[in-house]
């Protein structure tokens, strides 16, 4: 019987368009499984083709060499264990995009977060100088945007002296270094300066790597318990 | 006197060769027609199981499917479901959504139902019950015949759809609801229904009925 099922069905070329899982749930093309059996359940995900998304595919990323992604991957996933699973899931982050040349609108960038997609793309060659705060950065914009009311930015630019503005957004200012300063004045680096969002990312990620300062202005310290204080909201137990 | 003409050899290939193409045809029009020929149907009053409660039989097309129902990892999904099955609210409702050798996806109770289907709204549909919260955070191994609860972009949105998987799935754990597991017969949900081109299938297949193996 399995015989005669054989030839008939090898008489017809099916053509049924191949169900691609990872598009369905978040909606990036190309995409392949590098790791999902994690102790706090985010799912490592590499372009294996480059691919654009956005609604003007105005999003772009490339693929990496695999020995690249398997160094990067190391690093990250080390980075990213910081997070309980109970915290990444409050602030809806569990797929971790790796690929490189990440850019929107033809701007290079680091990580775009899509907590709306649960998502986070990486790119894992940007600034090897600063790659691990750079990860915990793009993390602090995925919990900024769920929590868009705890982190008030009318709030947090008040922190700063009375004559310092904001740009109105991060590409519009050359503003975008990255050292941490010695002298702090408030900001961590040139890029906290950018905008308010920038800003808290910047004294997140410092935060996250352990940096600490022997000069801490009043300012930075007003900021950090801001940071604190407002993520204990979210996790009574995050420790950071 | 009439002389008789012997067939020659190859008149006899091409004799042989037609009777071979017709009832090749013949056997080939009535396997294609019927989808179901070679599913095995399973008749659940003579399989013994080790929790009967937990037994849902899914009649479709091609027979029986039966699916156990795991409480112990989603209660409160499952005890929708059940709710559901045994008010036959599932009965002639569509596979509105079936994408081939992937899943299956049934259970819109308000615009899939046979003779009032709305291709228009099909999968948006509710059961009139509410919503319920997802059941995300027990491990569960979304392997091939494992039924889960659909829900829209938002976790929490569960209601009366649910999806079979016809293959592993791991990405479904933690992102959909289990609610049980197919035990006997998943062949006979590869043969619903599918559009080559879309996931939402026009003139789709139907539950027959859905019904607890114990009431």
């Amino acid at each position: 019987m399995n015989f005669i099922r054989l030839i008939v069905l090898s008489l017809f070329i099916f053509t049924a368009s191949h169900a691609d899982t990872i598009y369905n749930l978040i909606k990036i093309p190309n995409l392949e499984i590098y790791e999902i059996q994690t102790v706090n359940k985010l799912r490592y995900l590499y372009a294996k083709k480059p691919f654009t998304v956005g609604l003007e595919k105005n999003i772009k990323c490339y693929n990496s060499e695999k020995k690249i992604l398997d160094e990067k991957y190391k690093i990250i996933k080390k980075n990213l264990d910081k997070y309980e699973r109970s915290f990444l899931k409050k602030i809806n982050l569990k797929y971790i995009v790796l690929c490189e040349d990440l850019s929107i609108s033809n701007i290079n960038t680091a990580g775009i977060p899509d907590n709306e997609m649960k998502t986070l793309i990486l790119d894992i060659k940007f600034n090897e100088k600063y790659f691990e705060r750079v990860i915990h950065h793009e993390v602090f914009h995925i919990i900024n945007d769920s929590f868009k009311d705890i982190f008030n930015q009318t709030t947090w630019s008040k922190f700063n002296l009375n004559n310092f503005e904001y740009a109105e957004c991060s590409t519009c200012t050359d503003k975008l270094g990255l050292d941490t300063y010695g002298n702090t004045k408030g900001f961590f680096s040139e890029y906290s300066q950018s905008t308010a969002s920038e800003d808290m990312a910047e004294v997140f990620s410092h935060l996250m790597i352990g940096i600490s300062l022997k000069n801490q202005d009043s300012v930075l310290e007003n900021k950090i318990n801001f940071i604190r204080k407002n993520l204990l909201k979210i996790d009574p137990n995050f420790i950071l | 006197m009439i002389k008789k003409i012997k067939a020659s050899k190859s008149e006899k290939i091409i004799l042989v060769f037609l009777l071979f193409l017709a009832i090749f045809s013949f056997g080939s029009f009535y396997l294609i027609k019927n989808k179901c020929l070679f599913i095995k149907d399973y008749d659940p009053s003579k399989l013994i199981f080790e929790n009967p409660k937990n037994i849902a039989i899914l009649s479709v097309p091609c027979g029986n499917v039966i699916i156990e129902l795991y409480p112990q990892i989603s209660p409160n999904a499952v005890k929708r479901f059940k709710k559901l099955v045994k008010s036959k609210a599932y009965d002639n409702s569509a596979f509105h959504r079936v994408i081939k050798d992937t899943l299956v996806q049934a259970g819109d109770l308000e615009f899939g139902k046979k003779g009032n289907l709305n291709y228009a709204k099909i999968g948006t549909g509710k059961s009139g019950l509410g919503t319920i919260n997802s059941e995300i955070d027990t491990p569960f191994d979304f392997k091939a015949g494992s039924v889960g609860l659909a829900r829209s972009k938002n976790y929490n949105t569960e209601d009366s759809q649910f999806f079979i998987i016809l293959r592993d799935e791991p990405l479904y754990e933690t992102e959909y609801t289990p609610i049980g597991r197919v035990v006997y017969n998943i062949e006979a949900l590869k043969k619903i229904k599918y559009l080559n081109k879309s996931q939402y299938v026009l003139r789709p297949d139907f539950i027959n009925s859905l019904r607890m193996l114990v009431n």
